[in-house]
């Protein structure tokens, strides 16, 4: 008789017998991401057929949406509590070039709205690098153009090449690797160059994954990229301190041009010259005119010497001149109040026992009184 | 130049375009000034010559990325 299974059973053996990955392609309808860990949707075709799809939401690193066609790879099986048919997925590949760029400008959306391309958070490189970081394949044209420019330009780098792919399924997690290389092992470089030629959006988008995007944000060593043409746009780009058009405009921007500072370094020479003799000449002036000044100095305080020795002189006998003055009068005043000179003039001084007699009340009849005038004196009685 | 090992270029051309500076600023006294005067030529000569000497170096670096998870 035939097996009986159990439902348990049968799911099992199903899932033995569907144990092989496969690559399906489809159109995404009913995407949707649950409690920020387990993403669904369903892939269908222009027949409307459809098949249900599961993914770990970390292992979804591409920005996807409805509508976008994309290749997935899975394992196909039966979901034991569900009894639902579906493709666990392990890879997803976006297909063509309207949904890349779709899904490349979502997620552009998404880091500019947390700020990692804020022109404030962007680190100056240093003017003259001498140590780099690069990280190139060493195959490309790129590296070989950028080594080009910076031999033209500049001397003395000491370049670190960490070759890794820079396309294709290996190319991410090498990228990262390099960039965490760098930054563990080599903190002290100048720069940290990422660069790579042309290509299409597919051929880029190791440069457009979010974790290379943000591992450069995240990058402690200052980041130069330049990836693609002049027209080319990537993450990485956007997220770097500076940013480059391509790998030549990636050594221009890093390095100085030697012979700009060849004529820089003649010029602050000649300047010196010019200053140093310039200097030399200024203090043979100071000490000839230092003399000069010292001579005059010394013929003014000469000078102001006779002037005061003459003005003391005309004071002295200014002086004395008013003083003679001054006691002529004194002299001819003093020889007015003289009383000789008053009884000149008729008057004449009463003595009473040899007292003046200023009052007629100090004298009775019958005193004696003595009277003297200009000339001579008498005694004369009162009656 | 032995020294050329540690001679680091941006280091010696800040200290040149400081000195020039200073020289155009006329704010140093005659005996100071030639001595700058002095060490400028000497770092612009020392600038000249790593410039025109010295070759730029590419170090390949090997790691296995076989071995997978970067050690951040």
């Amino acid at each position: 008789m035939d097996k009986i299974y159990s439902v348990s059973e049968f799911i099992d053996a199903a899932n033995e017998l569907l144990a092989f990955e496969i690559w399906v392609e489809g159109e995404i309808s009913g995407f949707n991401i649950s409690q920020d860990r387990w993403v669904f949707f369903d892939l269908k075709d222009g027949d409307g057929s459809k098949i249900n799809c599961f993914m770990t939401a970390w292992t979804l690193k591409e920005t996807i949406e409805d509508g976008m066609t994309i290749r997935v790879r899975g394992l196909p099986g039966i979901h034991k509590k569900y009894g639902k048919f579906s493709i666990t997925i392990h890879e997803i590949k976006i297909m063509g070039e309207g949904a890349l760029r779709r899904a490349f400008e979502l997620l552009k959306a998404k880091l500019q709205a947390e700020g990692l391309f804020a022109p404030e958070r962007k680190r100056p490189l240093p003017k003259f690098p001498a140590k780099l970081g690069l990280i190139a394949s060493r195959e490309s044209a790129a590296y070989n153009d950028f080594i080009r420019i910076l031999n033209n330009r500049w001397s003395g780098l000491e370049i670190n090449l960490l070759h890794t792919q820079v396309q294709g399924k290996e190319a991410i997690p090498q990228i990262l690797r390099a960039i965490g290389y760098f930054n563990n092992e080599m903190p002290d470089l100048d720069a940290l160059v990422i660069t790579r030629g042309g290509g299409s959006l597919d051929d880029l988008g190791a440069f457009n994954s979010e974790e290379v995007a943000r591992a450069i944000y995240a990058s402690k060593i200052p980041t130069l990229v330049g990836i693609g043409h002049e027209r080319d746009e990537t993450l990485a780009d956007c997220v770097a301190d500076m940013r480059a058009s391509t790998p030549s405009n990636a050594a221009e921007r890093l390095v100085p041009d030697r012979a700009e500072i060849m004529t820089s370094l003649e010029h602050y020479a000649h300047l010196l010259g010019q200053d140093i003799e310039k200097k030399v000449r200024d203090a043979k002036d100071i000490s000839y005119n230092a003399g000069r000044i010292f001579e005059r100095c010394l013929e003014e305080k000469k000078r102001r010497l006779d002037i005061i020795q003459k003005n003391m002189v005309m004071l002295v006998s200014q002086f004395v001149d008013k003083t003679k003055t001054r006691l002529d009068f004194v002299l001819r005043t003093i020889k007015n109040l003289n009383p000789e000179r008053i009884l000149r003039r008729g008057f004449s001084i009463v003595f009473k026992d040899d007292k003046i007699v200023k009052d007629a009340s100090m004298v009775a009849v019958g005193d004696i009184l003595d009277l003297k005038f200009s000339k001579g004196k008498i005694k004369s009685k009162v009656i | 130049m032995a020294s050329n090992k540690k001679f680091n270029f941006g280091e010696a051309f800040g200290e040149l375009e400081k000195i020039v500076q200073q020289f155009e600023r006329d704010d140093v006294d005659l005996e100071n000034a030639l001595l700058e005067f002095e060490r400028g030529l000497l770092l612009a000569q020392k600038c000249k010559t790593r410039l025109s000497e010295i070759e730029n170096k590419v170090k390949e670096i090997k790691i296995k990325f076989e071995d997978g998870i970067d050690k951040n």
